[in-house]
């Protein structure tokens, strides 16, 4: 790979991040104004005045707690976001990072992030924070899971686990027609792992905030940021395993990518607003009497199709 | 010296420094996670040695691993939150004695072993003849563990479960008192709650 290629695959997924975070929160606020009727100033000024009040807060501190570890697990959270959004191919002919086991590496994002989100909650040695941790983990396993099983049903129409090949793989059919039971169940993976809207147990008011009860100022903003990041990396994961990625008529390939990312990310952002909240037992059962075997029925139904 | 050389002594660095940590830092999920690092910065290395396929499985497997481990030893310790500063070594000079044999061990075989030299045929993909090995000759081996560990972990889910089949799993069995022969630390009298069912006596 040569320099001014490892230099543009770079700063585009840092501008997709930037961009992504920022609409990410403008959608946020305009659908939650939409839904309560508030007026509570303009949904493109609302993300950067709520940085800037949580960028100047001063910083909390908390009994024997482990600092490196508090202050270094949300931007290794980011990282994680930032390198599922790596993985995305923009064109067939440019993806930042072209691993042949992308979809594979995508799976292991979700592990390492739970183990980020449980030391962000250890780190504080506080009640609140250590009881959202220990519920993610319980929860985790069953996002993990589904995760897993839908992506083994999008790589085998491709027969292989690069991303690329598997919008190719798409070039006839979606795979969102061609298994419809896959992108609904990626979505509510990716609520869950970002803890967005209904899925939010992990910082939940019925743990006084939980994993982030003990945050304050910059680690908090870091910590939003990078939930809303991980949204985005889902958004561009799903747009390419399930909608075609840079395929399309008329217009060139990454803004194809770019408007079915985004369509993607106000579907999920107006379902963290509209859908249900379950208490987390309920969940728990859910996922693994619900979604667990509809994502067994979705592979089993990619294994069927790949036969015929 | 290349790209990959300069990444190859990196990640041995991290993963040396971190395994290191591991028996130096005093809390439990510290440790688990200095391990972590380290399995990591291995994983990397197998992704420069061409195990593209393997690098990436130890980056999940390790994870989750990791992760339960951290859990279940927080669990079983009388320490809440891993926090409290506690020793992390048991019978330092057996351990120091056995580290320093396995050490020269592995380092006598790696510098003075005899081994094949077999080049990588041009155009192989590793992900592919891993998935033909796995699925073709070595299929047998690999479904047997496969269904094996599955009975397993169905078995021991069936028996930690509290709701058993024929009745509550933990039926007939008393904790521990508080005193020598006295009443169960964690458990109400059971004739307050259902009556009928007398286990014991005042």
């Amino acid at each position: 790979m040569s320099l001014a290629l490892l230099i543009v695959s770079v700063c585009s997924v840092l501008l997709a991040l930037a961009v992504g975070v920022y609409c990410v929160a403008a959608f946020d606020h305009a659908v939650e104004a939409r839904v309560s009727g508030a007026r509570g100033g303009s949904a493109l000024m609302a993300p950067l005045q709520q940085a800037a009040l949580l960028w100047y807060a001063p910083e909390n501190r908390t009994e024997t707690s482990d600092i490196p570890a508090w202050r270094v697990a949300p931007v290794l959270y980011l990282m994680f976001a930032a390198m599922g959004l790596a993985l995305v191919p923009w064109h067939s002919r440019f993806v930042p990072v072209d691993l042949s086991t992308g979809v594979v590496l995508w799976g292991a994002i979700e592990p390492l992030a739970t183990v980020v989100i449980f030391l962000k909650g250890w780190a504080p040695n506080a009640p609140f924070p250590i009881l959202g941790a220990y519920r993610y983990v319980s929860l985790g396993l069953s996002y993990i899971l589904v995760s897993m099983f839908v992506l083994i049903g999008v790589a085998l129409p491709a027969e292989s686990l690069q991303f690329k090949a598997v919008v190719e793989s798409q070039a006839e059919l979606w795979n969102v027609i061609r298994q419809p039971l896959g992108l609904p169940l990626f979505l509510i993976v990716g609520l869950g792992v970002s803890f967005w809207g209904p899925l939010n147990f992990i910082d939940a008011d019925d743990l006084n905030g939980g994993g982030a009860a003990e945050d304050s100022g910059r680690i908090r903003l870091l910590w939003a940021v990078g939930r809303a990041a991980m949204l985005v990396a889902f958004s561009a994961i799903g747009a390419t395993a399930f909608l075609g990625g840079w395929q399309g008529p008329w217009l060139p390939g990454p803004v194809w990518l770019g408007l079915k990312t985004l369509a993607l990310l106000l579907v999920l952002v107006v379902l963290g607003q509209y859908l249900p909240r379950p208490g987390p037992e309920r969940f728990l059962t859910i996922a693994w009497v619900v979604l667990l075997p509809l994502s067994f029925l979705n592979l089993a139904w990619a294994g069927v199709e790949a036969l015929l | 010296m290349s790209a990959v050389d300069i990444t190859f002594y990196i990640n041995a660095a991290i993963a040396i420094y971190a395994g290191w940590r591991v028996f130096v830092t005093d809390s439990m999920v510290r440790a688990s996670f200095f391990l972590l690092i380290s399995f990591l910065a291995v994983g990397v290395i197998m992704l420069l040695l061409a195990a593209i396929y393997l690098g990436v499985a130890l980056f999940f497997m390790m994870a989750v691993e990791m992760m339960v481990m951290a859990l279940f030893m927080v669990m079983f310790m009388m320490n809440p939150a891993g926090l409290n500063p506690m020793k992390m070594v048991h019978q330092e000079k057996v351990a120091i004695g056995v580290g320093l044999v396995a050490f020269l061990a592995l380092s006598a075989a790696a510098l003075f072993g005899q081994y094949p030299v077999r080049p990588v045929p041009e155009g192989l993909e590793p992900v592919v003849s891993l998935g033909h090995e796995l699925l073709g000759d070595s299929m047998l081996v690999f479904e047997s563990a496969g269904v094996t560990l599955l009975a397993t972990m169905i078995a021991v889910v069936m028996l930690t479960s509290h709701r058993g089949r024929y009745g509550e799993a933990n039926h007939g069995s008393r904790p521990p008192g508080l005193e020598p022969g006295g009443d169960p630390a964690d458990k109400p009298s059971e004739s307050e709650e259902e009556g009928g069912h007398h286990h014991h006596h005042h």
